[in-house]
């Protein structure tokens, strides 16, 4: 309502966070444990001076820094990007809270950036223990920096007795910080002894001692990042908000989708203990692809259902998934969505001068005298502002075929009680001329009611759409 | 439509930290963040130049570039996120609307850096193992165009931020139920080229000084007297044309485009007004030590490292912190159009802003530390 709402066909904006998201995380993950990984086997290798075991940590150091250092870094900068395009007040709210927060993460990122460099450039150059104690504070660095992000994303879930009165601390300190900080810890270590799987089987082929060991001990850190990740997903699933709880029971998808990750990371944990931990000679490119892919698979899947559980929040009890303020809605649903939107309302200024009052505010009556096809025109905007974070008009989610065969009257009163319909939806945040208008734009984007189906009720005349609906209601 | 009308209600939560807290650590960013991407932006197209082209010291310049650049990418690249941090956290209600209406455009940004990234990669590894395919080739002039390219589009997105009258044209040009396609850019703006071209002037003084800098500090063969004299005249002849270039595109931009109303604000505050001047004659202080270098060259003196040298490498730093000022200072006085930014509500934070600066400083020393020891390590390798 504040900023303008980017309208990404067919796709939608948010569904781009998810998108840069999934594969930040896939390899910011990645950063954190395989940092912790790199660390901890070097300074191995140096205590038992094994030089072959060192010489392939120097090359697992390269492959992780082009990933990680270019990848990993770029992605996350261009999670920024896109949260401040597709969901402009909710990273506003965010970097007023936590502004001191990222900068310590950059602290962090600074420090990240130069270890990682020394740690690899200055290979065999510098002596042992200088060399593990930089190995050492790049993963100190990295496992902060997730600390503190984690805090970040955590609050948007449940933001515990925090209120705008409170500072960062209160914020940051929240029910979801230290069961995800477990989580996700688990899941960084657990991802990258999978990169490593993937690494040394391709590098190792040949060397099938070295490959035995890199695995075996690899297996070790996996293991131990499957244990944290059913913890801490147990922690995470009991200090979750009722809805959130709700939104997984309700929905069969997330459903099917959480019994996945519980049952893949245990999956994971024997297949680690039974294949590279006791078999290391599993460990063949395919074998490790398979394995990396399973992980990838269960790392984005994770995601999208931490993600699904704070709908219809972007900033739980604070911000709005169509960027709305929560304490916004009564003044909206009293003057109008319209009449309180910066961009919109200086559109209908430009597009609609006559539904204005002499006080230079929308009156909501006249929207129903404008002709027919404006009154479509005006329900488009509405729609834009209110529902296309989550639904496009025919694409992803699209709400063309979510209301398949509706009666106006149907989607009238789904729009007027769109929470109490779907908990997991927005409050409808207009009047109800407003939502007059609404309806009849999403009446005329709805589908028909399948055909062909044996009780179908699509056999009669269209409605005013120029479309059958469910019940033949022609109005 | 009345601009003004357009700008977002100030956030109800108030800025975390006064204003001048805000803006010191955007311009202290902005500074960080410019050197290694002067240095990208001008080094990556000789990179490409010399590596198609270059001939004798000329090739070898671009080896050098080559080994260090991925280095300066990283560096740059996160260095960048101080400032953007602290534009969102004082200038959002400009910030978010102007990438809005470029969405496309500005998004790009994030996949066209990181084939400008990879592309100097593979060009790096190559050159590491002496080789030099034609595929590394076009990498590395790809990977140039990009950041030229890259460079483009962020001149839209911070011209775009302080012109809020052409946010009305785009935003009636592209919409769709109001809502922008983001598919627009910020071109019929008349300060977006000077803007662009004008960072192009510096980027090249302060890569011409990075290369004096490299050669008298990082090159130690027996090659490195030549080298050295090769890199003084060469620095010399691209530090004058970036001068120049920055004088013409500076006045271009100033004089040019800013409106009256601007004009005024830099006019009408003496201290603005003298740093504007010392930032037009800036340049003017790391050419004549590049001039100083050149004489004892021709003389077939070699400059000294802790003198000349090093001169020339404090002057230059003076010219981007005064252009990074006045940069910021010009961004204020272009918003007082629509409003004043430094008015907006504070709530500041103080114990995370504590525990910040306090690792801000414990960060700085274990960089220092590490930066201790791989001096220690060079220092071992030339006694050797």
């Amino acid at each position: 309502m504040h900023y303008p709402w980017w309208y990404v066909s067919k796709l939608t904006g948010p569904m781009l966070i998810a998108l840069i998201a999934t594969t930040h995380v896939f390899v910011s993950m990645y950063a954190v444990g395989g940092g912790i990984y790199l660390a901890g086997e070097t300074g191995y290798a140096y205590k038992v001076n094994n030089k072959s075991l060192l010489e392939y940590l120097r090359s697992q150091a390269m492959f992780f820094i082009l990933l990680t250092v270019v990848f990993g870094a770029i992605t996350g900068v261009g999670i920024w990007w896109t949260i401040g395009l597709t969901s402009p007040l909710a990273t506003e709210s965010l970097i007023h809270i936590f502004v001191f927060g990222w900068a310590m993460e950059y602290v962090f990122f600074v420090l990240e950036i130069t270890s990682a460099f020394i740690f690899f450039y200055y290979w065999g150059r510098l002596e042992p223990k200088i060399h593990k104690t930089i190995g050492w504070i790049y993963a100190v660095s990295a496992w902060f920096s997730l600390v503190l992000i984690t805090g970040i994303t955590a609050f948007q879930l449940n933001i515990g007795s925090w209120t705008p009165a409170k500072g960062m601390w209160s914020a940051f300190f929240n029910p979801q910080t230290f069961p995800q900080i477990v989580a996700r810890t688990g899941a960084s270590l657990l991802l990258a002894s999978l990169y490593v799987f993937l690494h040394a089987s391709i590098k190792l082929r040949h060397d099938n001692e070295l490959r035995f060991l890199v695995g075996t001990k690899a297996s070790k850190w996996g293991m131990a990042g499957a244990i944290l990740v059913t913890l801490g997903g147990i922690w995470w699933y009991t200090n979750l908000p009722e809805s959130g709880k709700d939104a997984l029971t309700a929905a069969s998808a997330l459903q099917i989708l959480t019994m996945i990750i519980f049952a893949s990371s245990i999956v994971v944990f024997f297949m680690l203990y039974f294949g590279p931990y006791h078999n290391p000679s599993w460990i063949t490119p395919g074998f490790a692809i398979l394995l990396f892919l399973f992980g990838l698979a269960a790392t984005g899947t994770g995601e999208f259902i931490r993600e699904s559980t704070r709908k219809p929040y972007i900033i739980y009890d604070y911000v709005l998934g169509n960027n709305v303020l929560v304490d916004e809605i009564p003044k909206l649903q009293k003057d109008g969505y319209l009449n309180g939107g910066v961009w919109t309302k200086e559109f209908m200024k430009v597009h609609y001068p006559e539904v204005f009052d002499k006080n230079g505010n929308i009156d909501n009556q006249k929207l129903l005298q404008l002709p027919e096809k404006d009154q479509v025109k005006v329900g488009e905007v509405i729609f834009q502002y209110h529902c296309n974070d989550c639904h496009s008009r025919n694409g992803f989610s699209a709400v063309s075929d979510l209301t398949r065969g509706w009666t106006p009257e149907m989607v009238n009163t789904i729009i007027i009680y769109l929470d109490a319909a779907h908990f997991f939806m927005p409050p409808w945040s207009g009047t109800m001329q407003e939502a007059a208008v609404l309806t009849k734009y999403i009446t005329s984007l709805s589908q028909p009611h399948p055909a062909g189906m044996k009780y179908s009720f699509a056999k009669s005349a269209p409605n005013n759409s120029g479309k059958a609906n469910a019940y033949g209601d022609t109005k | 439509m009345n601009p003004q009308d357009l700008i977002a209600p100030p956030s109800s939560l108030g800025n975390p930290a006064p204003f001048w807290f805000i803006t010191f650590f955007k311009v202290l960013g902005f500074i960080l963040h410019m050197i290694p991407m002067n240095i990208w932006y001008v080094g990556m197209l000789l990179v490409a130049l010399f590596a198609t082209f270059g001939k004798g010291h000329s090739e070898e310049l671009a080896h050098r570039f080559t080994r260090t650049m991925p280095i300066i990418v990283a560096l740059g690249v996160n260095l960048g996120i101080v400032p953007l941090l602290f534009t969102q956290v004082g200038y959002y209600q400009f910030y978010y609307p102007a990438g809005v209406l470029i969405g496309w455009p500005w998004i790009s940004v994030i996949v066209l850096l990181t084939f400008a990234y990879y592309g100097v990669y593979v060009y790096s590894l190559n050159v590491r193992n002496s080789k030099r395919t034609k595929f590394a080739i076009a990498s590395a002039c790809i990977s140039s165009v990009l950041f030229i390219v890259i460079g483009f589009l962020f001149a839209n997105n911070f011209s775009l931020m302080v012109n809020e009258d052409n946010w009305i044209n785009i935003f009636n040009r592209t919409n769709v139920g109001a809502a922008p396609t983001g598919m627009a850019l910020n071109t019929s703006d008349p300060t977006l080229f000077p803007r662009w071209l004008m960072m192009f002037g510096i980027a090249i003084m302060t890569t011409a000084v990075y290369i004096i800098f490299d050669g008298f500090y990082f090159k130690r063969n027996s090659t490195s007297a030549q080298y050295k004299a090769w890199a003084v005249k060469f620095s010399f002849g691209i530090f004058t044309l970036g001068m120049i270039w920055f004088a013409v595109m500076g006045s271009w931009y100033i004089f040019g485009t800013l409106d009256k109303f601007t004009l005024d604000q830099i006019v009408g505050t003496p201290i603005m007004l003298f740093i504007f001047f010392l930032t037009a004659i800036s340049p003017g202080a790391p050419w004549i030590a590049l001039l100083l270098m050149r004489v004892r060259v021709n003389s077939n003196i070699l400059p000294s490292r802790k003198g000349s040298v090093l001169l020339a490498m404090i002057a230059q730093l003076i010219v981007i912190v005064l252009n990074a000022i006045s940069r910021q200072w010009v961004q204020n006085a272009e918003l007082l159009r629509y409003s004043d930014v430094s008015k907006l509500a504070v709530n500041t934070q103080w114990s995370p802003m504590i525990v910040f600066l306090i690792l801000f400083v414990i960060g700085l020393g274990v960089v220092g530390w590490m930066i201790a020891k791989i001096i220690a390590v060079e220092r071992l390798a030339e006694k050797a």
